[in-house]
């Protein structure tokens, strides 16, 4: 008889546990929460214009994790959420092949037309011009269109599960790393 | 005055095909590239249209160089998947699927729903059947998991035709006879759709983790769990294993 109050509360902490987002809750004013460091992700925070900076590299990159695929001609991208977008030649597919990443931190979408790559860098929405794979670059953005992508950004929680430490949402997260974090943030 | 009669009618559909606006393409010849069922961000003629959670964004894209969101609107579906067809999106929610007609361009206006209990909801679609997967989960929500047929010739009142339960459905894809359910490590589903509201199982190919597919000219591009693989589909109920790309 006991047990269904513990699944229940369980499947009630797991449902919850979506809204880790909220749970950075000061202390109130004259007290203070006994915050314990455990081993966790750290957020690695980086300037506006170098966050947003867009770079085509004609390497292979490993993936950090998988997201959304599109095809497009003779191509097939990867979203790696947060992270870029991997390129894959698919010209002869029985040779389908990785040649390259777009490195683009905050990004988790994809549409192409006429060699226009419409993807988000955080909450922009970015243009690149895909016609000369030499020379992939910016050609324009759309600033802060995307009012729910920037704190909901893949990037703006870590790659793995664990304890983290809460990001400042002020600030452009570019990475995370291991280190000793305060146990506030938790992803399941 | 029938040869007349003929000419006219020709020269309207002409007309009438021009009408069309240029949404994803199918193909490798298309100036859109094709999207995965679970993806965000769509484009119909000039414009992307993308959601997140509680919005629905038109960015009008005429020039690439200068690109404006034209339209925000507030909607409170908890919006997960965006799917074109023609000049419609069909908009996957965890309480519903919304079809959303851009013949306006810059607002989608809302023209049918088909609500169902709170899930996880990608979806594919064309003029009379739409397929859609829900996966209820202590995460999404507690809907009976599996690939829901609806008719939505009328657009206004879809009706759902067939619930073939699933375990773990996830993405999806249609191509002309044959319809692609991935089903994580339950494997991949091929469907015969000749009777489109009453999807045939043909098989399942095991062995790989299925997330989402994209059916593009005659292959399957497929995102597995460890990487990408991809089938030919000359013989859309057969698939045959042509490449993989592990991560």
């Amino acid at each position: 008889m006991l047990r269904k109050p513990f699944l229940l509360l369980f499947v009630f902490s797991i449902y919850f546990s979506s809204c880790w987002r909220y749970r950075n809750i000061d202390p109130p004013p004259g007290t203070s929460y006994t915050q314990t460091k455990v081993l966790g992700y750290k957020p690695v925070y980086g300037e506006e214009s170098a966050a947003k900076k867009i770079l085509y590299k004609a390497t292979p990159s490993p993936v950090i994790k998988a997201g959304n695929i599109y095809a497009f001609r003779n191509y097939i991208f990867q979203i790696d959420p947060g992270y870029g977008i991997h390129v894959i030649d698919n010209s002869i597919p029985s040779d389908a092949k990785r040649i390259g990443f777009i490195e683009a931190k905050g990004c988790s979408q994809i549409s192409i037309k006429n060699d226009k790559l419409y993807t988000n860098s955080y909450d922009d929405l970015v243009v690149l011009d895909f016609s000369d794979l030499n020379n992939v670059h910016e050609i324009s953005r759309a600033k802060n269109v995307f009012v729910e992508y920037r704190n909901y950004s893949p990037i703006a929680q870590p790659p793995g599960s664990g304890y983290f430490e809460c990001p400042d949402y002020g600030k452009f997260v570019v990475d995370w790393k291991r280190d000793s974090v305060i146990q506030l943030c938790f992803k399941y | 005055m029938k040869k007349l009669i003929h000419l006219c009618i020709l020269f309207c559909s002409v007309i009438y095909l021009g009408c069309e606006k240029n949404a994803e393409g199918t193909s490798a010849a298309s100036s859109i590239g094709k999207g995965g069922s679970l993806a965000k961000f769509t484009i119909i003629g000039n414009y992307v249209y993308a959601v997140s959670s509680h919005y629905l964004y038109s960015i009008d894209i005429t020039d690439p160089s200068h690109p404006v969101k034209v339209n925000q609107s507030q909607l409170n579906y908890d919006m997960e998947t965006i799917y074109p067809y023609k000049n419609r999106l069909f908009i996957g929610s965890k309480t519903g699927l919304y079809i959303y007609s851009v013949d306006t361009g810059s607002s989608p206006r809302l023209i049918g729903e088909a609500k169902h209990g709170r899930s996880c909801d990608p979806v594919v679609a064309n003029d009379s059947v739409s397929y859609s997967t829900l996966k209820g989960s202590t995460f999404c929500g507690p809907a009976t998991s599996g690939l829901y047929v609806h008719d939505i010739k009328n657009l206004n009142a879809p009706i759902l035709k067939k619930l073939i339960p699933l375990n773990d459905p996830v993405g999806l894809g249609m191509a002309d006879s044959a319809l692609y359910v991935c089903n994580n490590t339950d494997g991949l589903k091929v469907y015969d759709i000749k009777n489109a509201y009453s999807p045939l199982e043909k098989m399942t190919i095991q062995g790989l983790g299925f997330v989402d597919v994209i059916p593009f000219d005659n292959i399957l591009i497929c995102w597995i769990n460890d990487g990408i693989s991809l089938y030919d589909i000359t013989n859309q109920l057969q698939p045959v294993l042509i490449k993989k790309i592990s991560n």
